[in-house]
């Protein structure tokens, strides 16, 4: 509670938070408060030009740019909260059980992060996309967290492990209580601040992998997403016949939504962290 | 005999993020006499290390000092540039072995640079080759191998890194030392050697000085001279070691010598155990005695500020002494 | 332990990571072959269905499968088949392009490697430079100087490459037609070691250069930063004030001891940039790996993506590997075999 008070004067965090509170409410309620079309309805021509009837113009289909960023806002937020609570929970496990568990499983376990950490994640993402071919938002957001869990990973098990020996846990570990108990109880809520700052990463990595995936042209199928709204764009070069009005929008969207989650997490990092605070 | 350094109604603060300053240093005058170890005690958080950072004229934010001098042959060195103060006083004159020995040294930085370094920065002219033949020299003198100069720290062992450290701090012949918590992390055999070391300098007229800040009362019953108890940012009793290990007439220092004699493992870093209580919250401390809320000789007067009061030659901040003298400041 | 690595910390090092380098490359080319086998069905079919779709004559398609169906070996039983595979690519083999019939994989990939090298990695290399300049700048000045540089550098880090060069092109070469808007070198020249090509080269090069080195800057400042607020509080710079050492001396040795994971950190930049990179090259239409990635997800050239995923695969992989055999140099811990991982 001490701790939240303290976040609710962190100026970063705050100014974080309303902007994602922002954004998601634009996703959540605009669809149904602020436009009577449907994101695939063709209401004009190729490009036409912001005007009353659209507000944001006309995308290469004819369909309306501002109906569709609100959907796209929405599958990307989607897709990244499905990405972050996959790779946080395969994570924190993993991470978890090594730091706790120590040698061999350990070595195991944290020999697998390592390879993983050092191939490149979008090599799996691309080759892993082109394997599942009927891709809807949700397996994206599941392929995306199968990739992205290796940090978290390593972040947790250090954590784990200097926990580990911390006076509470030693007094538990006398007391008789079981591994899992142990782990339940008397280490993953000590690290909820932790955990949830790596969620909040790992939910602006997937946000930005769906972007990076549906620009290349492995995006979700039958639904539209700030990422597939750009790979359309580039494709039917709205950007050098100066367009804007097609991409600006999703650029700007997809930006204001990172950055204020990483605004967000820099915030507690000062709270949690208090070693960043500075004394010069 | 003279003294070396002077304290002199010396308050300082801490502020916090939030804006709040606590007290830390509160009023306190004290003088380091030549040839003596002066021990420092007190639990923690009664404001010894702070006094060891103002007299290490190393105070950095969160801490400044609001008023009170530290005299240095009469002048003030808490008035000096900033420049001047690190060059001629800083390891120099008055010199540390901070607590925490075995993180203190540069993990990338082979000894003997640390050594050439601190050398140079208060005497640019010295050649590096005379800078490492003088560390040589010092770690001979005092029987240690010379080899350490080669190597990192994490090549030492804990007694040795804390020897090291020791040495570089003493290479230029400070005239006070502060030492502060030095055996904290040792085993005994590494606590003895240490301790023969600081002894060894002070023989040996390299430095004339120690002031030695501990919470463990029984340590300095084998080095200091004279003994200054500190609670709550102020001291409470100041005097010769014998009568403040075995006649202590404070309150607080009766109970600090009582219950440090029966040692009790593991909570020696907390509030002391044979008193009930914990120390004030230093953002509001209490007006009068600060010691008075957990007294248990507390009466009527308690609830103004204590004089000094002598005692045989000591000086005792408490009123159950009102019928003596006040103390003679130094 | 060895006799071989008694005294030679650093050897036992280097063979330690070239053993994990070794197992991730396996695992890497693992990858690349399994997944793609994931696809219900015979690939093959699936693959040239798939093509069919568009406008492919039946003759073209007939070929195509028995030449794929040879390429891949599915009638042969699993390990075999990855054994082929494993041999082929250790031999430079990375299978025929559909889209290009009969171009192999690697003669197309040969000819954009070198540009998607050309911009990344001086665009890496002086990110991370600047970054760190700025990191340090940043925690050693505090106040204001921090505050602007901390939070411009979350800007600059946050927004997504792509977006960055989305929105340069239309700035700077549509709105404001200074640059060129796409590709390598203007129409009309050839690539070649000339003067004018290399004027015009640059050209191109300037744009999707800068939108790189801008977000790259960002994170490593921020990376940077935090490392030097902590080593500025450590008990060693206590230690050394202590003693009076100047602040030039302790500012140098933070910076040092702060610089040591960030060089673990170019190492992992490398890694974690080459995906958005990739998109900046297709947003630019750069002759490079990302522009020829994106045209192979759309024609559904399997052998071509794959190539370009195992060779991003490799070249991260070897520039990982020098970064920690540079790291173990400089480190004295592990040239004395103290630490063995950070």
């Amino acid at each position: 509670m001490e701790l939240l008070r303290i976040l609710l004067r962190s100026n970063r965090f705050m100014a974080g938070f309303w902007i994602v509170t922002a954004v998601l409410a634009f996703a959540l309620l605009g669809p149904t408060l602020l436009t009577d079309v449907g994101p695939f309805q063709r209401v004009g021509g190729l490009f036409n030009p912001p005007s009353r009837d659209a507000l944001l113009g006309t995308d290469n289909f004819g369909r309306d740019v501002f109906t569709q960023l609100m959907y796209g806002t929405r599958t990307s937020l989607y897709i990244g909260l499905v990405a972050g609570f996959v790779a946080t929970f395969i994570g924190v496990t993993i991470g978890t059980l090594a730091g706790y568990a120590s040698g061999v499983i350990e070595e195991a376990l944290m020999g697998v992060t390592n390879v993983l950490i050092t191939i490149p994640p979008i090599v799996v993402l691309i080759l892993l996309s082109v394997a599942v071919d009927a891709r809807t938002a949700t397996t994206m957001g599941i392929i995306i967290g199968v990739t992205a869990w290796p940090w978290t990973a390593r972040a947790v098990r250090a954590q784990t492990s200097s926990l580990r020996t911390r006076e509470h846990v030693a007094i538990a570990r006398i007391s008789g209580v079981g591994s899992l108990e142990m782990m339940l109880v008397e280490i993953l809520p000590y690290m909820f601040s932790y955990i949830f700052m790596a969620f909040i990463l790992q939910l602006t990595g997937g946000i930005l992998a769906e972007a990076t995936l549906s620009m290349l042209g492995l995006g979700p199928f039958q639904t539209v997403s700030l990422g597939t709204l750009l790979h359309w764009s580039l494709l039917w070069e709205s950007v050098r016949v100066g367009a804007w009005w097609a991409f600006i929008p999703a650029t700007v969207f997809l930006s204001i939504t990172t950055f204020s989650l990483i605004l967000m997490n820099a915030g507690m990092d000062e709270i949690f962290n208090p070693t960043l605070r500075h004394t010069r | 005999m003279p003294n070396v350094v002077e304290v002199e109604g010396l308050e300082a603060y801490y502020r916090t993020p939030a804006g709040d300053d606590i007290k830390a240093v509160d009023g306190v005058s004290l003088a380091v006499r030549e040839g003596e170890v002066l021990g420092i005690a007190g639990e923690s958080g009664c404001g010894k290390t702070t006094l060891a950072q103002v007299l290490g004229l190393t105070v950095q934010k969160p801490l400044y000092v609001r008023s009170g001098k530290v005299l240095l042959e009469g002048r003030n060195a808490l008035a000096l540039d900033r420049e001047t103060m690190r060059r001629e006083v800083r390891g120099k004159t008055i010199s540390t072995v901070p607590q925490g020995a075995m993180n203190s040294l540069n993990p990338t930085l082979r000894v003997r640079n640390l050594v050439i370094d601190v050398m140079r920065d208060h005497n640019p002219r010295i050649r590096r080759r005379e800078a490492v033949e003088r560390a040589r020299e010092r770690l001979d003198l005092l029987g240690l191998p010379p080899r350490v100069l080669e190597a990192y720290p994490h090549q030492l062992s804990g007694g040795m890194k804390q020897r090291v450290i020791t040495v570089v701090s003493t290479l230029l012949d400070p005239v006070l030392l502060i030492v502060d918590e030095p055996t904290s992390a040792l085993d005994v055999t590494s606590q003895k050697v240490a301790i023969k070391l600081l002894v060894d300098l002070l023989a040996k007229r390299i430095i004339r000085s120690i002031v030695f800040i501990t919470h463990e009362l029984p340590l300095l019953r084998h080095v200091a001279d004279r003994i200054a108890i500190m609670y709550a940012g102020r001291l409470v009793e100041v005097g010769a070691m014998e009568d403040i290990v075995f006649r202590p007439q404070h309150p607080y220092a009766e109970g600090l010598v009582g219950s440090v004699l029966v040692p009790e493992p593991g909570m020696k870093e907390r509030t002391v155990t044979g008193i009930p209580g914990r120390p004030p919250d230093m953002r509001r401390p209490p007006a009068g005695c600060r010691f008075a809320p957990r007294c248990p000789k507390r009466f009527d007067l308690c609830d103004r500020d204590p004089r000094p009061f002598g005692i045989d030659g000591r000086e005792v901040w408490c009123w159950l002494h009102r019928d003596q003298p006040n103390a003679e400041r130094p | 332990m060895l006799r071989v690595f008694r005294n030679r910390p650093y050897l036992l090092y280097l063979t330690r990571k070239a053993f994990w380098y070794l197992v991730a490359f396996v695992a890497a080319v693992a990858l690349n072959f399994f997944l793609p086998r994931l696809i219900p069905g015979n690939p093959v079919s699936v693959i040239v269905g798939q093509m069919s779709a568009g406008a492919v004559e039946s003759a073209t398609l007939e070929r195509l499968y028995t030449a794929f169906m040879r390429d891949f070996g599915l009638d042969q039983p699993l390990h075999v088949q990855f054994w082929t595979y494993l041999t082929g690519v250790l031999q430079g083999d990375l299978g025929t392009s559909f889209m290009l019939y009969p171009s192999k994989v690697w003669d197309v990939i040969r000819q954009a490697l070198p540009w998607t090298v050309a911009l990344q990695v001086p665009a890496i290399l002086v990110g991370w430079i600047v970054g760190n300049v700025l990191g340090a700048l940043a925690a050693y000045k505090g106040g204001t100087f921090d505050r602007f540089a901390f939070t411009g550098s979350l800007m600059l880090s946050s927004i997504p490459y792509f977006c960055l060069a989305i929105i340069f092109v239309y700035a700077f070469a549509v709105h404001w037609p200074l640059f060129p808007a796409s590709g390598g070198y203007s129409f009309g020249y050839f690539p070649e070691w000339s003067w004018a090509f290399f004027v015009d080269a640059l050209y191109h090069y300037a744009l999707p250069f800068l939108s790189l080195v801008l977000v790259a800057i960002g994170g490593q400042a921020i990376g940077m930063r935090e490392m030097a607020i902590y080593e500025l509080n450590t008990d060693y710079v206590n230690y050394a004030k202590k003693l009076g050492v100047s602040d030039r001396r302790v500012v140098r040795y933070v910076f040092r001891n702060a610089m040591l994971p960030q060089i673990t950190g170019l190492a992992i930049s490398f890694g974690t940039l080459i995906g958005g990179a990739l998109v900046t090259e297709a947003v630019f239409s750069y002759p490079g790996l990302g522009s020829l990635l994106f045209t192979a997800i759309r024609q559904v050239d399997y052998p071509m993506i794959q190539g370009i995923t195992l060779i991003i695969t490799l070249t991260v992989l070897l520039a990982n590997f020098l970064v920690d055999i540079a790291y173990g140099f400089i480190d004295p811990r592990i040239r004395a075999g103290q630490v063995g991982e950070r």
